[in-house]
């Protein structure tokens, strides 16, 4: 079984925004909304000693998912293969993926109001195809490959160039998006883009705190109220009514 | 008048009367009615099924992995389970609506709604000595009640509110109506509302099939039927009530045959209970009361 993920080399990647346009035509992306886009970092620095690097910001599979956990209705799951996906025909579009997902991969389409987000072009891999995004990169900058296998790209750039997790102390699910650049131009992308710790929305908060227990109390309730009339009418005997 | 000697109260009825009134039937519901409650029922314990199948997230979940698993597999895959969920619930809003425009002279009216569901001094003072009762720490007499008991009135006011709830929400869930953080809340309302119509049907249920004083209730959802010495016994009020429309139905009838002549002998007769007339059955229960 197949550990699919990508690494993004940030010393290729010019900022074009290729991969961003290819995705949309792709999977005809509302406007305003996006899979994947590249992100500018601030520029930091003195002159004439400035810096900037570019995040690729998408989907990153992670290992121990946020998003799919806050799905109420399982439309978000992961498979064997470790693409995390929405099923359309589940999802209600309650947005609690969207709050829950540290690197703001999803996005509620006001198309189809349900979620959208990258799937690694899974409907493209199954016949035999590489994502559009990477298809597309002018610079290769993105590769895409399977972690397990040891003969291919990933392994190399992952075990042993160094490409490494956009990761902090707060939020560690174990991602499968990789970045391969300088120690500085890193540190400058984990500053401006810090994952987000996952979020969960207010109604969700209601349910699983308060209506939840208060629910079962009141089932539970009613349930033993019964009960004890029950059985009381099994230990008294039912009188023969009259009716 | 000659309704005055209709009981205010119940009193206790000789065998005979009694042996009489549980011969005698009423029309407790209409047959719309009788089929709508078992279509209801049906559709309950079917969306009831499925539904508890489609909250899957362990952090809301309730149901134990196998019975999700079971479902999901009884019904080839999880969308296919939701798909049966929203047919179903979307045909019973279509069925409440056909409802509401027929039945809606008869049954949604201010004035029935407030028989159906309106509690008074009475009700609460039922409901304490109903209660008590069942526990087995009173033997106190329970005050009249009308065509509903308190206790019923009680679930029908959780029904009432919590329905227009269900759907409302069920309806913005499957259509994804007003936006993200809306579905979100309408999906916590949904379970909110389906949870408390469930602990009351909990007792509705028990009540209804299991409990033998409240056996002829039961029946009577199906014949549609109740005798009058369950009525007279539970629900004194509408019994009541029915035997003053009996009267006056008869006191038309009577002053319609007679000629305009015999007025006269009309007073007579509305004056002088022991005369026979049709009818006199309840003119004997009415001189053993208070």
């Amino acid at each position: 079984m197949a550990r699919y993920a990508m690494v993004i080399d940030k010393q290729r990647c010019v900022g074009c925004q290729s991969c961003t346009v290819a995705c949309k035509s792709e999977w005809d992306v509302p406007n305003g909304f996006a899979r994947t886009r590249v992100k500018r970092t601030a520029i930091v620095g003195e002159f004439p000693d400035l810096h900037s690097t570019f995040y690729v910001a998408q989907c990153n599979h992670c290992d121990r998912p946020s998003c799919v956990p806050a799905c109420p209705t399982g439309a978000t799951f992961q498979e064997k293969n470790g693409i995390v996906k929405v099923n359309r025909e589940l999802c209600i579009g309650c947005g609690a993926c969207v709050a829950a997902c540290p690197y703001g991969a999803r996005y509620v389409s006001p198309a189809t109001h349900t979620v959208d987000k990258c799937d690694f072009c899974s409907s493209r891999l199954e016949q035999g195809f590489e994502p559009a995004c990477v298809n597309t990169c002018p610079a290769s900058a993105k590769i895409f490959g399977d972690l397990e296998d040891v003969a291919g790209p990933l392994f190399d750039l992952v075990y042993r160039s160094g490409a490494r997790r956009l990761e902090s102390r707060d939020v560690a699910i174990g991602p499968n998006v990789f970045y391969l650049g300088k120690s500085d131009e890193m540190a400058l992308q984990a500053a401006s883009f810090p994952p987000q710790p996952p979020r969960t929305i207010a109604p969700g908060k209601v349910w699983s705190m308060v209506l939840n227990k208060f629910v079962y109390l009141a089932v539970g309730a009613t349930f033993l109220g019964q009960a004890v009339a029950f059985f009381r009418q099994l230990a008294v005997g039912e009188k023969q009514f009259d009716e | 008048m000659s309704a005055d000697l209709i009981p205010t109260l119940p009193a206790a009825l000789t065998a005979e009367q009694a042996g009489a009134m549980a011969q005698r039937l009423v029309k407790k519901h209409h047959v719309a009615i009788v089929l709508l409650h078992w279509f209801n029922a049906l559709v309950w314990l079917m969306e009831l099924a499925t539904g508890a199948a489609l909250i899957v997230s362990p952090q809301y979940r309730f149901m134990p992995q196998w019975y999700l698993t079971m479902l999901e597999e009884a019904f080839g895959t999880r969308a296919n389970l939701l798909r049966f969920h929203l047919a179903v619930g979307l045909t019973w809003i279509c069925v409440f609506a056909v409802y509401a425009i027929f039945g809606f002279r008869n049954y949604l009216h201010l004035e029935v709604l407030k028989k159906e569901i309106g509690l008074d001094q009475e009700d609460f003072r039922w409901l304490k000595i109903r209660t008590l009762h069942l526990l087995g720490r009173s033997q106190d007499p329970l005050p009249g009640q009308g065509a509903y008991n308190a206790g019923q009135k009680l679930f029908a006011f959780l029904v009432y509110t919590a329905v227009p709830v269900i759907m409302i929400t069920g309806l913005i869930m499957t259509f994804h109506l007003l936006g993200a953080s809306l579905v979100a809340w309408a999906m916590v309302l949904h379970f909110l509302a389906v949870g408390m119509v469930v602990s009351g049907l909990m007792i509705h249920v028990y009540m209804g099939a299991v409990f033998p004083e409240e056996r002829p209730a039961f029946y009577s959802m199906i014949t549609g039927m109740v005798n009058e010495l369950y009525a007279y016994r539970h629900h004194f009020k509408w019994w009541r009530e029915l035997k003053m429309q009996q009267r006056a139905w008869e006191q038309q009838l009577e002053s319609e045959s007679h000629a305009e002549e015999d007025a006269s002998r009309n007073d007579t007769l509305a004056s002088a209970p022991d005369s026979p007339r049709p009818g006199s059955d309840e003119l004997e229960v009415a001189k053993g009361t208070p």
